[in-house]
C-alpha cells in the first residue's frame, strides 16, 4: 500500500466510521425518548393491521323437529377493482346483459380514476350465486377468444370482483311465514320471532382489530355467531292447517281464516295459520300482500269480538264461582233484561226451561246473559282477568295486541255490557287469547304460558325453555264437568265437528261485526273451539273464519274445519280412536 | 513475569502479531453476531410462514362456513314440506286417511320429541390451558424480559 494514499483510506474509514456512529446514536436517542417511541410504534401500527366491523352469521330457525325454517344463503356483492380496469366497456356491457344494469352508471363507475381514497367501486350486491355463475363464464370465454391481445382494447373482464357474503333464505318460502317475519337486507327482522329475537339471532356485531403482521395471527378475534332458535311449532302440522284454512277460505268466501292449535298441558304452539302469507324470500311485495290495515299476524295482532266461544269462560266462571252448578235450570222466556238493554237469543225465539247442559248446547244467549248477572260484575271480570282477556299472553312474536276488555269503573262501560260480554259481544280478544284462556279448561283448571321458542342454541350449547304455568283460573272439578258438558254438547247437536271414534269438547261462536254504526248484520266471524281427546286433550284447535259469505254461522262454517283439523291432526300427532288407545293402555 | 517480558518482546519485534489478534477477535465477533441473526432469521421467517398460513387457513375457514351455510339451507330447500310431499306423489304415496290407520304398541319406539342440536349448557366449563409464552415470544420480547431492565425503569419514568 502507497503511503500517499492511506490518508484516502483513513479519510474513507472516518467517514463511514462517523456515520455509523451517528445512526447507532440516533438509534438510541430514539429508543430513550419515550415520545418517539409512542410516536413510531404508532406508526408501525398504522401498517399492522386494521380496525374492522364483523357482523356475525346470523342464527338458523328450526321448527320443533329440526326442520329448517330459515337459514343464510350465499349472495355477492359485485364491484371492479379500477386500477385492474383494462376494458370498462366489456365491463358495462357485461352486468348490463348479465344483471340488468344500467349500461352509461356501471360505464361512468368503472372509469373512475383509481385513487388512494378509491380503489374499488361497488357495482351491485346481493347477486344471487347463479348470476355469479354466468359472470364467470363470460370472463373464462373472452379470456379463451382474446388470449393475446387482438386489437387495440380487446374485450376484457379485468377488474369485475365478487365478494360473498350470507343473505337470509326460508326454505319453506311462505309457510309459516306469519310465525318467522322476514329480515331486510340491512339484517333487521321485522314482524314474528325475527323481530322478537333480533338482539339474540343477529349476534354482536364488533369492531376489531385485524392484524396483517402474520407473527400477530395469533391475535385474530373469535366472532361468535348469532345463537339458532328451534320453536315449538311442528312443520307437518303447520303445512296441514295452511292447506285446511286456505280451502276453508276459498270454500266459505270468507274474508280471511285463522287456525291456532296448542298442546293444553305445556302451552306449545304447534301450528299457527292463518291469511294471507309472504313468500318471505320475497319480503318487498309485503304491502301488495297485507293491503290497508291487514295485520302480520291475526293470531296475535288482530283482535275480535269472538262471540258465542266466549260462553265457555263465561260458564267456566259461573260454575267455578258457584254462581250456577251444571243442573241449575233456567226458564227461557226469549228475552233478558240487563242494564237498561234487552238481550235476545241468536234464533230471537224462547227454548223453555233449560240446564246449563242446554244453555251450552244451544248457545243460548239469554241464558249466559242471565248466569253473568248471577255471578255479578267483580266476580265476573275478575274471572275474566285471571283467564288473561284484555292482557297481553306475552307469547314471543311481535306485534302482539291486548285485546279491549271494559271493567266496571271503565268510562265506557255500562251494566248492559256485562250481559253482552257473557256471550262474547262488546270484548274483543286475539284468536291466542281464546286460545290460551280456554286451555285451561283443556288441562285441568291450569293455564299455560304461550311457547313458541323451545330452546335457543349458543355457542354450541342448547338452552331449553320449560313449560310456565301462568295461572289456575278454575279448579281441577269445574274444569272437567265443563269439558263433559261440551264433549256431550257436540254429540246431542251431531256437530259437523264429530269425528267417529274420538271424542272431543267443543263449542261454536258465531258474532256480528261491530261498525262505526252499530252491528252490521250482513257480515258475521264464525268460530269453532274444540279439544280432545277429552280424557287426555293432546291439543286445542281455535279457528275462526272472517265474514263467510256461504253461511253467516259458526256452526255451518267453522264447525266442518275443526272437523277438517282433527282428522289430519289424529294422523300426524299419532293419536287412536279412543277405543283403541284404551285398550293399549290397559294391555 | 518472564513470560510476560517474553510475550511483550515478540510483540514488540513482530508488532503484526498484535493486529492479526485484534482481526481474529473482530472476526470471531462478526461470525457470532452473523450466527445470531442467522438463528434470529430463520426462527422469524418460519414464525412468519406459519403466521401467514395461519391467515390463509382462517380466510379458508370463513369461505368454508359461508359454503357449509349455503349448502345447509339447500338442502333444506330440497327437503322443504312442499317438494318432499311432491317427491312422495311422485312415487306414488297417498296421504294416509284417519281410517287407514293402525295403532300397535312397539316397545321402545321413541315419539316425535324435539330435536337437540347441540348439547346442554355445562355448570363447569373447562378451559383450555393457552400456549406458553416460549412458544409465541421473539428473541426480542424474551430478552426484553429476562435480560435488559425495561425502559421505564432505565429512564425512571414514574406512570
Amino acid at each position: 500500500m502507497r503511503k500517499d494514499s492511506t490518508w484516502r483510506f483513513t479519510m474513507l474509514g472516518t467517514i463511514f466510521s462517523l456515520l455509523a456512529v451517528l445512526i447507532v446514536v440516533q438509534l438510541v436517542r430514539i429508543q430513550l425518548n419515550p415520545e418517539q417511541v409512542s410516536h413510531f410504534l404508532g406508526q408501525s401500527d398504522l401498517y399492522a393491521g386494521e380496525w374492522r366491523t364483523i357482523k356475525p352469521t346470523r342464527g338458523l330457525i328450526y321448527d320443533r323437529q329440526g326442520h329448517l325454517l330459515a337459514g343464510n344463503t350465499t349472495v355477492y356483492e359485485v364491484g371492479v377493482e379500477l386500477a385492474r380496469v383494462q376494458n370498462p366497456h366489456t365491463i358495462a356491457l357485461t352486468l348490463n346483459v348479465v344483471l340488468g344494469l344500467d349500461y352509461s352508471k356501471v360505464y361512468d363507475a368503472v372509469t373512475t380514476e383509481a385513487s388512494s381514497e378509491v380503489a374499488t367501486v361497488v357495482l351491485d350486491d346481493f347477486v344471487p350465486q347463479e348470476y355469479i355463475d354466468r359472470l364467470e363464464q363470460f370472463k373464462q370465454d373472452i379470456n379463451q377468444t382474446y388470449t393475446g391481445g387482438r386489437g387495440k382494447e380487446p374485450p376484457s373482464l379485468s377488474g369485475l370482483v365478487y365478494q360473498p357474503h350470507l343473505q337470509r333464505s326460508y326454505p319453506e318460502k311462505d309457510m309459516g311465514s306469519n310465525v318467522l317475519g322476514f329480515v331486510s337486507r340491512e339484517g333487521v327482522g321485522y314482524f314474528g320471532v325475527e323481530a322478537k329475537y333480533q338482539d339474540l339471532l343477529e349476534g354482536a356485531a364488533q369492531t376489531v382489530w385485524i392484524p396483517l403482521d402474520p407473527n400477530r395471527a395469533e391475535d385474530l378475534p373469535e366472532i361468535s355467531d348469532g345463537a339458532s332458535i328451534v320453536l315449538t311449532l311442528d312443520r307437518a302440522i303447520q303445512a296441514e292447517m295452511e292447506d285446511v284454512i286456505d280451502r276453508a277460505v276459498a270454500f266459505n268466501g270468507a274474508d280471511s281464516g285463522t287456525i291456532v292449535v296448542i298442546e293444553p298441558k305445556t302451552g306449545d304452539i304447534l301450528a299457527m295459520a292463518t291469511t294471507p302469507r309472504l313468500n318471505l324470500n320475497e319480503y318487498w311485495r309485503y304491502s301488495e300482500v297485507f293491503q290497508g290495515s291487514t295485520p302480520f299476524n291475526r293470531i296475535v295482532s288482530q283482535a275480535y269480538e269472538p262471540g258465542s266461544v266466549y260462553k265457555v269462560l263465561t260458564m267456566a266462571t259461573a260454575l267455578d264461582s258457584g254462581a250456577v252448578t251444571p243442573e241449575t235450570t233456567f226458564i227461557d222466556t226469549g228475552v233478558f233484561e240487563i242494564g237498561g238493554a234487552y238481550i235476545y237469543n241468536w234464533n230471537s225465539g224462547a227454548w223453555g226451561p233449560q240446564d246449563m247442559q242446554g244453555c251450552m248446547q244451544h248457545s243460548l244467549n239469554v241464558c249466559l246473559a242471565w248466569i253473568a248477572s248471577e255471578v255479578g260484575p267483580k266476580d265476573f271480570y275478575d274471572y275474566m282477568r285471571a283467564f288473561g282477556i284484555g292482557h297481553l299472553t306475552g307469547v314471543d312474536l311481535a306485534g302482539e295486541v291486548p285485546g279491549r276488555l271494559k271493567v266496571p269503573g271503565d268510562s265506557d262501560w255500562y251494566d248492559a255490557d256485562l250481559g253482552t260480554n257473557a256471550f262474547g259481544q262488546g270484548v274483543s280478544a286475539t284468536p291466542l287469547q281464546m286460545a290460551m284462556a280456554i286451555s285451561a279448561i283443556a288441562n285441568d283448571g291450569k293455564m299455560m304460558a304461550p311457547r313458541i321458542v323451545r330452546s335457543m342454541v349458543d355457542d354450541g350449547q342448547q338452552f331449553n325453555t320449560e313449560p310456565r304455568v301462568v295461572g289456575r283460573p278454575i279448579s281441577n272439578k269445574t274444569a272437567n264437568i265443563l269439558s263433559e258438558m261440551l264433549a256431550v254438547s257436540l254429540e246431542e247437536e251431531a256437530s259437523d265437528a264429530l269425528i267417529e271414534g274420538y271424542r272431543f269438547a267443543g263449542k261454536t261462536g258465531t258474532a256480528e261485526i261491530p261498525t262505526p254504526y252499530g252491528y252490521s248484520i250482513s257480515a258475521t266471524n264464525a268460530s269453532f273451539v274444540g279439544w280432545g281427546p277429552v280424557d287426555d286433550p293432546r291439543f286445542l284447535a281455535y279457528i275462526w273464519l272472517e265474514k263467510p259469505t256461504s253461511s253467516p254461522w259458526g256452526s255451518v262454517v267453522a264447525a266442518p274445519v275443526f272437523r277438517q283439523v282433527v282428522e289430519r291432526l289424529v294422523v300426524l300427532m299419532d293419536i287412536p280412536p279412543d277405543r283403541v288407545r284404551q285398550a293399549l293402555i290397559t294391555q | 513475569m518472564e513470560n510476560f517480558r517474553n510475550l511483550t518482546q515478540a510483540y514488540s519485534q513482530a508488532p503484526w502479531r498484535k493486529q492479526l489478534k485484534f482481526i481474529g477477535l473482530f472476526l470471531l465477533l462478526v461470525v457470532f453476531v452473523a450466527l445470531i441473526a442467522g438463528i434470529y432469521l430463520d426462527v422469524t421467517a418460519r414464525a412468519a410462514t406459519i403466521g401467514r398460513e395461519i391467515l390463509i387457513m382462517k380466510n379458508e375457514i370463513d369461505v368454508l362456513e359461508l359454503v357449509v351455510s349455503d349448502l345447509e339451507t339447500q338442502l333444506a330447500y330440497m327437503t322443504s314440506s312442499n317438494e318432499m310431499e311432491k317427491r312422495a306423489l311422485s312415487l306414488g304415496f297417498q296421504p294416509v286417511e284417519i281410517d287407514q290407520a293402525m295403532y300397535i304398541v312397539v316397545d321402545g319406539y321413541p315419539a316425535d320429541g324435539y330435536v337437540n342440536l347441540a348439547p346442554p349448557p355445562e355448570t363447569v366449563k373447562t378451559v383450555a390451558a393457552s400456549l406458553p409464552p416460549d412458544y409465541t415470544e421473539s428473541l426480542f420480547d424474551w430478552l426484553g424480559q429476562n435480560i435488559l431492565p425495561p425502559i421505564d425503569e432505565v429512564l425512571g419514568v414514574i406512570p
